[in-house]
């Protein structure tokens, strides 16, 4: 089965990968994993405000789950929690044509963004509360 | 279910073939100890394992069937398929532990992947262990710390199968939570197999390169 461009570009010149201080009172860290690959993936939010100014990830998987991955932190970098967590795997697997055998790999990124926002949410704690808040508020 | 065989009515004891007047059946069954005459459970005799698998082989082969018509060869060709998938099912723990635990209704690794953050972060640590050494140089602390690793991931890997052959004797009833627990049992397995099969293969590579 062939790679798409991107998921090779991505894979070659993966973005963003590396660590940050998880000990860090602004860094959420999601770790998420597919017992069916074995795959790992760990994603980090580093967060001021209510924005995601910093996203890294480290990634043991195949092509594919770099590949989403390293998008993933593309992608939510510069967004507000709130936005960031509207990230779907459909639109992962559009952007890098993933086949449906690789699908998984789009959900897991999905799901590691999601663990990183509420990692980061569980630190703070004011922020799932405020964001409770906005939702219980609006009409 | 057929019990008895169509043509001779003697007692089944595989779903594949009547052992009785050798009349090869085209039923369907998906239980791998149906197809091989076990009982089932987690725990199997090896030895009467593969002494079925090697008498029903006998039986199936499609050499055996050379001179039948077409139809019939055929069906042995698939029957001894069936029996072959069967076999390795069976003569693995984890692939026989998920089996019974999907057959008693329990969740697959699909339908329960999670897993605690605390294990995961776990995994990935052993995985950076393993990069890190690949790129170091045979004979470093790196690679001493590897062996140290699998010493570990492998103690790891016989008290979780324990846990499973536990859980697994007697077997839960249909639907138990019991067997979600042994799904995560099973779902931890898989990452550990994962890293100790690049541990054995890095460790292979390193035995061969000249130092």
């Amino acid at each position: 089965m062939a790679y798409s461009d991107k998921v090779l570009d991505h894979y070659n010149n993966p973005r963003n990968v590396g660590a940050l201080d998880k000990s860090n009172e602004d860094v959420g860290t999601g770790v998420v994993g597919a017992p069916e690959c074995g795959d790992v993936m760990k994603l980090q939010i580093k967060v001021e405000g209510d924005r995601i100014v910093d996203a890294k990830f480290k990634t043991f998987g195949c092509g594919s789950a770099i590949a989403s991955s390293s998008l993933a932190t593309e992608w939510v970098k510069g967004k507000t929690l709130d936005e960031a967590s509207t990230i779907r795997n459909t639109e992962i697997v559009q952007e890098l044509s993933l086949p449906p055998v690789k699908i998984h790999c789009s959900v897991l990124a999905e799901d590691a963004i999601k663990a990183a926002i509420a990692d980061y949410k569980k630190k703070t704690d004011t922020g799932t509360s405020s964001s409770e808040k906005v939702k219980q508020e609006a009409p | 279910m057929t019990d008895n065989c169509p043509k001779c009515w003697a007692d089944l004891r595989t779903p594949l073939f009547c052992e009785s007047c050798d009349e090869v059946l085209d039923t369907q069954n998906d239980s791998p100890f149906r197809i091989l005459g076990m009982a089932q459970g987690f725990h199997l005799d090896r030895m009467s394992l593969r002494k079925r698998l090697l008498h029903l082989s006998r039986h199936l082969h499609p050499d055996v069937h050379g001179t039948a018509d077409d139809a019939t060869r055929d069906l042995a060709q698939r029957k001894t398929a069936e029996l072959n998938a069967a076999f390795q099912i069976l003569e693995d723990d984890f692939r026989r532990a998920s089996w019974l635990v999907r057959s008693l209704g329990g969740p697959t690794e699909e339908t329960e992947p999670q897993m605690p953050q605390a294990f995961l972060t776990e995994v990935l640590e052993w995985n950076e262990a393993v990069e890190e050494a690949r790129t170091s140089e045979p004979g470093s602390t790196e690679s001493a710390r590897l062996a140290g690793l699998e010493d570990e991931l492998r103690s790891e890997r016989k008290k979780l199968m324990d846990g499973v052959a536990a859980k697994l004797t007697p077997l839960p009833e249909l639907g138990s939570p019991e067997l979600v627990e042994v799904r995560h049992k099973l779902n931890a397995l898989r990452y550990l197999d994962r890293t100790l099969c690049q541990l054995e293969e890095l460790r292979l590579k390193q035995a061969n390169s000249p130092s």
